[in-house]
C-alpha cells in the first residue's frame, strides 16, 4: 500500500504508540520516538499565534512508518518578516527496517513541497544520515560554532567527555587537575582572552519581556542576515516564566542594548559534560556592536551562580567575537545549520553570508540537552 | 518492461550500491542488499532524475524500494511524458 503524509490526527495515537513500540524494540532511543499526541506539548498551534508547531504522520494502510515536525516561525529575512519552517524530528521505520528505507525521502520531499523554505538546525554532525540527505539534496549546511569557558578548571577537566576519549587523555586532565596546572593554564587563557567590562553598563535581571525589546527587535533585525523573531509576545511564549530560564537585561546609560536567555543546570552522568554545574547562554540579542557587553555580562552572571562551565553556540561572527572576548574557547561542534534551495537563494552566497546569520540554542527546538 | 531501461537501472544502481553491475536484479531491493540505506536510496533517486530527465512524486518514492518497482515507475513516467 502507498505511503501518505497527513497530519497527525488523534485516531492515528495508537497507530503511532504501536510505531514506538517497534522503534524502542528496534533499539532506538526514546528521544527519536514521536510524540504520542497530536496536539504539541511544546508550541501547540492557537488563535492569535505566528509561532507554533504542525505534527505530519507517513500513514501506510493502518500502520505509521514515520513521521516529522514543523515548526512555524517569522523570521526577518530580505528585509521583510516572512515565515521560514523548521523541519524536525523525522523519524523513519527505515531505521529499523530497511524495506521503509524510502520513507525518510518520502518526508523530505512532502515537506519540501508543503514549505519550501525549509530549515534544519542541530542534527548531531555531518556525518548523520538527515544532513548527509540534506546535502545530497543541495541544501546548504554549516557548523554552528560552539563555544566554552571553564570557570572551575580542575573539576572541568575531570569531567570533561571529550578529554577523556582516550586514557592518555584521561591521565593527563587527572594530573593537571591535581597539580593545579589546568587551573592555572585556565586563569591564564581567561586573563589573556577577557577584554575589561565597561563601566557605565548595568545588567538587571528580569522575569519577563516588555515592550522595550519590541524596539530592541525593531533595532536589531536588519542588521541579521536571517534571524528568527524575537519581539517580546514570541520570546514570552518561548521562554515562559514558569520555566527555568533565567533572563538578564543590559543597559547602558538607562537605555537597553540587549537581553539574554540563560540556564543553570546541574548534569549528572551527561554524555558530554559529566556531572558538571552547566551555564548555557541559549539566546540573546543585541547590535552586533554591543555583543560583547552582553556576552560579558551573561558570562558574569552564570559565574556568580556558581557553574562550573558555560558554554553557547553562535553563528554570527559578533557573537562569536563576544564570546571570545569574555574568555571563551571554540571547539568543533555538531550543531548544523542546513537551509533549503528556496532559502539559501535568499541567503545566497552562502560561504560568505552563514557567519551573518542569527542562530543560537534559542533557535530550532529550543534548549533541549541543556 | 524494456530490458533497455534495466539495464539503465541496473548500470545506475550498481554504481551508487557499490556493487557489480550482475549482482543488481529485478528482485534487489533495500531489504536484500546491504549497502541499500535511506541516503544511498535518496541518491538513487536523484541519480535516477537526473539520468532520466524527471522529477518523481514523494508517493513515487516509497514504492521504489526496489529494482523491478524502480523499473515499472521509471517506465510509466517516461510514457506519460513521451
Amino acid at each position: 500500500m502507498a505511503i501518505a503524509i497527513q497530519p497527525y490526527s488523534a485516531d492515528l495515537i495508537p497507530a503511532v504508540r504501536a510505531f514506538n513500540k517497534r522503534l524502542a524494540t528496534g533499539g532506538v532511543a526514546p528521544e527519536f520516538h514521536f510524540p504520542e499526541s497530536n496536539i504539541p506539548d511544546w508550541l501547540p498551534k492557537l488563535d492569535g499565534r505566528r509561532i507554533y508547531q504542525e505534527y505530519y504522520l507517513a500513514v501506510d494502510g493502518e500502520s505509521v512508518r514515520g513521521g516529522f515536525i514543523l515548526k512555524f516561525q517569522d523570521f526577518f529575512l530580505a528585509g521583510k518578516l516572512q515565515p521560514v519552517v523548521y523541519y524536525h524530528l523525522p523519524v523513519s521505520e527505515g531505521i529499523i527496517n530497511k524495506a521503509y528505507a524510502g520513507v525518510g525521502v518520502h518526508m523530505l520531499r512532502s515537506a519540501l513541497k508543503l514549505r519550501p523554505m525549509l530549515f534544519a538546525l542541530g542534527m548531531g554532525g555531518f556525518d548523520r544520515p538527515l544532513p548527509q540527505m540534506l546535502q545530497a539534496l543541495g541544501w546548504n549546511l554549516c557548523a554552528v560554532p560552539f563555544y566554552f569557558k571553564a570557570n572551575h578548571a580542575a573539576k572541568f577537566l575531570r569531567e570533561i567527555a571529550p578529554l577523556r576519549q582516550s586514557e592518555s587523555r584521561q591521565l593527563l586532565a587527572g594530573l593537571a587537575a591535581f597539580t593545579g596546572a589546568g587551573w592555572a593554564v585556565m586563569k591564564l587563557v581567561d586573563a589573556v582572552r577577557t577584554a575589561r567590562p565597561e563601566p557605565a553598563l548595568l545588567v538587571e535581571k528580569i522575569d519577563a519581556f516588555s515592550e522595550c525589546d519590541d524596539d530592541l527587535w525593531q533595532q536589531c533585525r536588519e542588521h541579521y542576515k536571517l534571524v528568527a523573531a524575537r519581539d517580546c509576545q514570541t520570546l514570552n511564549i518561548l521562554y515562559p516564566r514558569d520555566k527555568t530560564f533565567l533572563r538578564i537585561r543590559i543597559s547602558r546609560r538607562g537605555k537597553p542594548i540587549g537581553w539574554a536567555v540563560m540556564l543553570d543546570s546541574q548534569m549528572r552522568d551527561n554524555k558530554y559534560f559529566g556531572n558538571l554545574r552547566l551555564g548555557s547562554i541559549v539566546d540573546c540579542l543585541a547590535l552586533p556592536a554591543d555583543a560583547s557587553p552582553v556576552m560579558h555580562g551573561a558570562t558574569d552572571f552564570l559565574k556568580q551562580r556558581g557553574v562550573d562551565l558555560t558554554i553557547s553556540n553562535q553563528s554570527h561572527h559578533a557573537w562569536g567575537s563576544a564570546l571570545r572576548s569574555s574568555g571563551f574557547l571554540k571547539a568543533r561542534s555538531n550543531f548544523i545549520f542546513a537551509a533549503s534551495k528556496a532559502l539559501a537563494e535568499l541567503l545566497a552566497p552562502f560561504q560568505s553570508t552563514q557567519n551573518q546569520l542569527f542562530m543560537n540554542r534559542g533557535d530550532g527546538d529550543g534548549p533541549v540537552n541543556l | 518492461m524494456s530490458s533497455q531501461l534495466f539495464e539503465r537501472v541496473r548500470g545506475i544502481a550498481a554504481d551508487i550500491l557499490e556493487l557489480s553491475p550482475n549482482q543488481i536484479t529485478l528482485q534487489s531491493s533495500s531489504e536484500n542488499v546491504q549497502t541499500w540505506d535511506s541516503v544511498r536510496h535518496l541518491n538513487l533517486i536523484l541519480a535516477f532524475e537526473q539520468e532520466f530527465g524527471l522529477q518523481l512524486d514523494p508517493e513515487e518514492i516509497d514504492q521504489m524500494n526496489n529494482i523491478e518497482g524502480i523499473t515499472s515507475i521509471l517506465e510509466q513516467k517516461l510514457n506519460h511524458h513521451g
